[in-house]
């Protein structure tokens, strides 16, 4: 009642602010905020929904990327249907997302645990696990070439040492898939690890203080409150992991080729293989496109279902 | 498309393949700077791209200089990139219209860039006497439809490199090996060497490698035509890889495989180089260009040698090398089209084969004309199998559709040497890709 007179109240001394006035406060405040997002929009217009378009465009195509293309309508969707290339790289790619986000995610939120812990010398562990993000894909893929080199390279000299069979990392289809996962998960742990961190620091220290009084044990603190309480980070690296798999492309390129036979082949660089390899660009971005709206469901799923997104303390 | 030169693995184009960067990106500078260049025709300024090795950007930099100092008001800028951004660059910028006037090109991506119009005709740029200076070949693999789109630079074929250490090691007597075409091994003899270092070298190690890996599947071809096979009929549209000869080359390199005669890694989609099995001694014997030559020397602690490939119904190679094009929408077609020429005059060719150990596209400078600077006893095997590329060979190698063929090469010998791939299907598979690719 109270609340509904002061409404009143304000409703009735309406008049001593003009209709327009507010009109045009409300303009330019819309103004500024226009103002503050139109650079941002220049630039995702120009570098990246022009781009998708075009890419759109050229899928219905058959070029070189130079010369008169050919208008070819869904032919270069019906070729992929029937490619067993490309079946065989989304599978590869389907089965390296499902391997590597949750052990990235896994490995992560652990790791943050313990640095978030008082650790000595802690800022140099987290430098440490952190450092491979600011390393170019290419050339952590040339020097995982080196390490995983199956006459020379060092992870075989090691396992022969303790009396280990040499793995066939580079002529083995598993074996160079299982490679490529290990450095796809080393590159990305810390990624994950600064997130969580994040996360950790936001909750209260006194959520645990409460439940170390109600005798909660460490394990029973770490799934009843930390888990919940990086929820969002969870979603949100969910959704990043699951997009970097799926664009995956610098590593394998590197590291196998695609090889052996299609083993490690995954959509990215079956696309760079048509787009640039072999010059079928129409076909090339039929796959992108492909791979943009796996994406684009993905997060729409995830951002649908996800109960934590916007979980705060 | 056999590739030379292309020592560099990775780099930052291969980021270029999000989804976004499929639709394509213009990359480095290096169009022609049409505002100098409205001149006389032999003056204003022109772009030339390339990738190079070391000793390849020394010789193209001196031969640039004597240019300009010949041509008064000329001026080429030297633009070198890594070879894994070459030509993915090139289509973009062709595509935006600001394509460097001249670029260097390998032939089996020539015949892509001829075959849609999009190079400078230079055939009113040289007489027929002019033409005729050229190794018949070499002029052909430059040409679509009868029509020069660029010059023959240079060339540059396999032999088999020997480390004679390891041969003697194994108890072979290397002062039997051949030393040309005509006491090449035949595929017989050079098998039974091959088994007999097998039975010497330990496991680990292996008889020889082969240099089909990272783009150079075509050099499998030097095997099809050893046995007198071809991929393509001569009207450049039908297949013909699914024949007798096709059978025999195929089931002898799986041989490779299926003996051990080869590193497992060392198939047509692996991430390594044959010369760095050879240099690391992992292999007895390899299958190596010319232009490694300087490479080999500097790096290597053992005693090797060249010996010819071995050869079949006939000898064969693969022709490699490059030729230099200008683009149809040069500013300066004039100024370009003179570069060119120098470049493959006797003087510069000369030049620049001796200085990076390639080969000359030029018949006055074949034989021993040329003063190879690093290991000139062994260039003369290399200089011999060169006379083994046939015209029907070349024919072929330079067809538009060589991009996708090579790719399917790629996959589908893969397949057959470490995937068990039988060679009929093999042969099926590849018949329907050139089939494909050709159309």
């Amino acid at each position: 009642m109270t609340a509904t007179s002061a409404r009143g109240t304000v409703s009735a001394s309406a008049p001593a602010v003009p209709r327009a006035g507010r009109r045009a406060a409300r303009f330019r405040e819309a103004l500024v905020g226009w103002g503050f997002i139109t650079p941002n929009l220049i630039l995702m217009s120009l570098f990246l929904f022009a781009p998708i378009l075009w890419a759109i465009q050229l899928s219905f195509q058959e070029t070189r990327g130079f010369g008169d293309p050919d208008w070819v309508g869904f032919d270069n969707y019906v070729k992929m249907a029937g490619d067993p290339v490309f079946w065989r790289s989304l599978a590869n790619t389907m089965v390296f997302t499902i391997v590597t986000v949750p052990i990235d995610m896994a490995a992560g939120l652990g790791l943050a645990v313990l640095l978030n812990s008082a650790l000595p010398a802690r800022g140099v562990f987290r430098t440490m696990i952190v450092l491979p993000m600011v390393i170019s894909g290419v050339a952590t893929g040339m020097i995982a070439v080196t390490m995983f080199y199956q006459t020379n390279g060092i992870i075989n000299k090691v396992l022969q040492a303790i009396g280990l069979d040499p793995i066939a990392w580079q002529s083995e289809g598993a074996p160079a898939m299982i490679s490529v996962m290990i450095v796809a998960v080393w590159l990305r742990v810390g990624f994950n690890m600064v997130i969580y961190l994040a996360g950790l620091q936001g909750i209260s220290p006194e959520l645990y203080e409460a439940a170390r009084i109600d005798g909660a044990t460490r394990w029973q603190q770490f799934r009843a409150i930390t888990v919940p309480l990086v929820g969002p980070s969870t979603f949100f690296l969910l959704i990043m992991n699951v997009i970097a798999s799926f664009q995956v492309f610098d590593l394998i390129f590197v590291m196998t080729g695609g090889g052996p036979g299609d083993a490690t082949s995954v959509l990215v660089t079956y696309a760079y293989r048509n787009g640039f390899q072999i010059r079928e660009q129409g076909y090339g971005a039929a796959i992108g496109v492909v791979i943009l709206i796996i994406t684009l469901i993905f997060t729409f799923i995830q951002w649908k279902t996800s109960r934590t997104r916007d979980l705060v303390e | 498309m056999t590739i030379s030169n292309k020592r560099v693995i990775g780099g930052a184009a291969l980021l270029a393949a999000s989804t976004v960067a499929l639709t394509g990106c213009a990359g480095f500078g290096g169009g022609s700077s049409s505002d100098e260049s409205a001149g006389d025709g032999m003056s204003g300024s022109i772009t030339f791209t390339t990738w190079a090795s070391e000793s390849e950007e020394t010789a193209f930099g001196e031969l640039i200089d004597q240019f300009e100092a010949e041509h008064e008001g000329a001026t080429v800028n030297l633009n070198v990139v890594p070879y894994d951004q070459m030509f993915s660059n090139i289509d973009a910028q062709l595509s935006s219209g600001d394509a460097p006037d001249v670029f260097r090109v390998d032939y089996g991506n020539l015949g892509v860039y001829s075959s849609q119009d999009q190079l400078l005709d230079v055939s009113s740029y040289f007489s027929d006497d002019e033409i005729d200076d050229f190794v018949p070949a070499m002029w052909e693999a430059v040409s679509y439809d009868g029509v020069p789109y660029g010059v023959p630079h240079q060339t540059d074929v396999s032999a088999l490199l020997v480390n004679l250490d390891m041969l003697e090691s194994a108890g072979f007597d290397t002062s039997t090996l051949p030393t040309t075409q005509d006491d090449a091994w035949t595929w017989d003899e050079f098998a039974a060497v091959a088994g007999d270092l097998r039975e010497a070298l330990p496991s680990d190690k292996y008889p020889f490698v082969y240099n089909w890996q990272l783009g150079g599947a075509p050099r499998w071809f030097s095997w099809l035509f050893q046995a007198d096979g071809r991929f393509l009929e001569s009207d450049g549209t039908t297949p013909a890889i699914d024949s007798p000869a096709g059978e025999q080359a195929l089931d002898f390199t799986k041989s490779f495989f299926e003996n051990d005669w080869v590193p497992p890694t060392s198939s047509t989609k692996a991430t390594t180089y044959a010369d760095s099995l050879f240099a690391e001694e992992t292999t007895a014997m390899a299958f190596i260009g010319s232009f490694l030559v300087p490479d080999m020397d500097y790096f290597n602690e053992f005693e090797w040698t060249s010996v010819p490939m071995p050869r079949d119904v006939r000898g064969a190679t693969e022709l490699g090398g490059n030729a230099l094009v200008a683009t149809k929408d040069t500013a300066n077609p004039d100024l370009a089209a003179a570069f060119l020429k120098y470049m493959v005059s006797a003087d510069a060719m000369n030049a620049f084969c001796a200085a990076t150990n390639e080969l000359p596209t030029r018949t006055d400078l074949s034989g021993d004309a040329i003063e190879f600077a690093v290991r000139p006893d062994v260039m003369p095997v290399f200089v011999e199998q060169a006379t083994t590329i046939e015209p029907q060979d070349v024919q072929q190698v330079t067809s538009p559709a060589m991009a996708a063929i090579n790719t399917a090469l790629q996959d589908q010998l893969e397949a057959a040497f470490l995937g068990g791939q039988s060679t009929a299907d093999t042969l099926a598979n590849l018949s329907a890709a050139i089939e494909e690719a050709a159309q």
